[in-house]
């Protein structure tokens, strides 16, 4: 048996969709239900539900063979998992944004720009190879604010539309990467379980063609 | 200031079940290794951080100190630098191939993962002076009847070859970067960012189509077939002949189905210089065991002899080897402290464990 970790949230509905198009059948409603754990008609792959950034880390350890999860939390959490397959929904950009008309790369006033992110680690990076010293100020939701009362200069995080940015008076000041949602596998069960894995990957590989 | 009634993350302590089971695992897998003559060496705990930073690299992950004279030195981050440095020293004149095997705790300053801590076991083999063609098929052989002596039938070990995909690169002339982030892409099976770098590179379509393949290159015997038909350069042909050679070899000792060819593997590229392999048993998220040849390590320590060898992680082997453990004591109720006592010496002389009962 194969074990799928999904995250719960917005990935969900278009996660099952492809699983489901792929020949994986469910009869009970695994996205209204309150259960963590369902098992395909034929009892042969298994999904469980995690929150977001919890993803790679199952796939990491094993504890699921395979994943779904957005590249920026992949890249946030720097799993070390094999990403073979881009799924081609969940589009969004990492962007640093701030008010408008400033600049990515200072922070104004301040010699060391304070910027507020869901993504301390991507943030570092980004910084670290310019060379530019920054202060991370670690937030887990409502990042837009931030640069509205003072807590930080800038943000980091990541951009579907613009539509939020725009409301709250900010704009994109860099694009950092672009992210969409890709498939994970455990290193050790794509060498243990290859028969099965690879099928589950060649199926979902025809339906994102 | 953490409490010193706190053990300092990183560290464990094993007692009375999971300490028999670490030493029945390690007696059992060094019984393996002494059945192909292997000769055991105990190398000091710490030794001269430049041992560990000119043979394996990885500095961040190194506890190092300073001794009263002003020295830097670091505690063992793995064997394998202190083996070959021994190798390429005390043992230069000794006649090769040389077969050494170690058990011992290793230290890196990493996140504790998969079962393994800071601080944590390795056990492993190595080769000096041997034929690449006979030595790494020992090596492979070896690994195999390990798994095979803990009982343990769901291995899978994953062969690859740091020559094939560094014969495709080397006509290439591509600036070091850009090969740096094709074997980024290549690590992790991305396809997608290896399509947009691919996009990029000033190559010929012919190219492109081998580094695109170079994912999907792991299977049996057929892969070494398909990677036939797009390389030609005499070194990625000739890692080739040689994983044909051990595949064979595995076909005729009926062990194939344990070994898969994997010509996408180039992780530890930088080290490694021929064969390079990683174990995985069903059932756990990380690899038990990794090897490859390395035959620039010795060099770098004044002897130029070819090297091959792994290791096993004993702690992450212990997460699936159920050896049996003996665990009766016969109790011995001991009333008169002089009779008793002569039966309780000779009980433990017949060889069974006693308790007595004061």
């Amino acid at each position: 048996m194969l074990v799928i970790a999904l995250c719960k949230g917005r990935f969900l509905a278009p996660s099952l969709e492809l699983l489901i198009r792929a020949g994986i059948r469910f009869s009970e409603d695994v996205a209204s239900s309150r259960r963590l754990i369902f098992d395909s008609d034929d009892k042969r792959h298994r999904v469980v539900l995690v929150k977001p950034a919890d993803v790679p880390t199952y796939v990491e350890y094993g504890a699921a063979d395979i994943g779904i999860a957005g590249r920026d939390v992949l890249l946030e959490t720097g799993a070390d998992v094999l990403q073979p397959l881009d799924l081609k929904f969940g589009y969004c950009r990492i962007a640093v944004a701030g008010p408008k008309g400033t600049h990515a790369n200072n922070g104004g006033d301040h010699p060391t720009i304070r910027v507020a992110t869901k993504y301390p680690r991507i943030t570092m990076d980004y910084y670290n190879a310019r060379s530019i010293p920054v202060e991370i100020i670690p937030l887990s939701g409502s990042i837009e604010l931030a640069p509205l009362i003072g807590l930080a200069d800038r943000i980091v995080d990541i951009v579907e539309t613009g539509q939020t940015l725009k409301e709250n008076g900010l704009e994109i000041l860099a694009v950092i990467a672009e992210t969409t949602a890709r498939l994970l596998i455990n290193r050790a069960g794509y060498q243990t379980k290859r028969e099965e894995v690879r099928a589950l990957i060649q199926a979902l590989e025809k339906v994102v063609a | 200031m953490k409490s010193y009634t706190q053990i300092p993350p990183g560290t464990q302590i094993l007692i009375g079940r999971a300490a028999r089971r670490r030493r029945v695992l390690e007696r059992a897998i060094c019984s393996v290794f002494e059945g192909w003559s292997y000769e055991e060496i105990i190398p000091p705990i710490f030794d001269y951080y430049d041992v560990f930073t000119k043979g394996w690299g990885h500095e961040e992950q190194i506890y190092r100190f300073i001794d009263r004279d002003g020295n830097i030195l670091a505690l063992r981050p793995e064997f394998t630098s202190l083996v070959a440095k021994t190798v390429a020293t005390r043992l230069a004149s000794s006649p090769k191939p040389i077969r050494l095997f170690y058990s011992g705790e290793v230290l890196r300053f990493e996140k504790p993962k998969g079962g393994r801590q800071r601080e944590f076991a390795q056990i492993g083999i190595e080769h000096y002076g041997g034929a690449a063609k006979s030595a790494d098929v020992e090596i492979l052989l070896v690994a195999v009847e390990t798994f095979q002596r803990l009982g343990i039938q769901s291995f899978q070990i994953n062969l690859g070859s740091v020559d094939f995909f560094g014969g495709i690169v080397d006509r290439m002339e591509l600036p070091k970067e850009q090969i740096d982030a094709l074997k980024e892409a290549l690590n992790i099976k991305d396809q997608p960012r290896l399509e947009a770098l691919l996009q990029d590179l000033p190559l010929e379509d012919r190219r492109k189509k081998i580094l695109r393949a170079v994912p999907h290159l792991t299977g049996g015997r057929s892969v070494i077939a398909e990677a036939r038909s797009l390389v030609k350069n005499s070194r990625s042909v000739e890692a080739l002949d040689h994983l044909e050679e051990i595949y064979s070899i595995f076909e005729r000792l009926d062990l194939a189905q344990h070994l898969t060819i994997d010509l996408g593997e180039i992780r530890g590229f930088d080290y490694y210089t021929g064969i390079l392999f990683r174990a995985y048993v069903r059932g756990l998220g990380f690899e038990v065991a990794g090897g490859g040849r390395y035959d620039g390590l010795p060099a770098a320590f004044g002897e130029d002899v070819p090297a091959v060898g792994f290791s096993f992680s004993l702690d992450r082997l212990e997460q699936i080897a159920t050896p049996m453990l003996d665990s009766s004591a016969a109790n011995a109720p001991a009333t008169d402290v002089d009779s008793d006592f002569a039966k309780a010496l000779e009980l433990r002389q017949s060889g069974k464990a006693v308790k007595l009962c004061l």
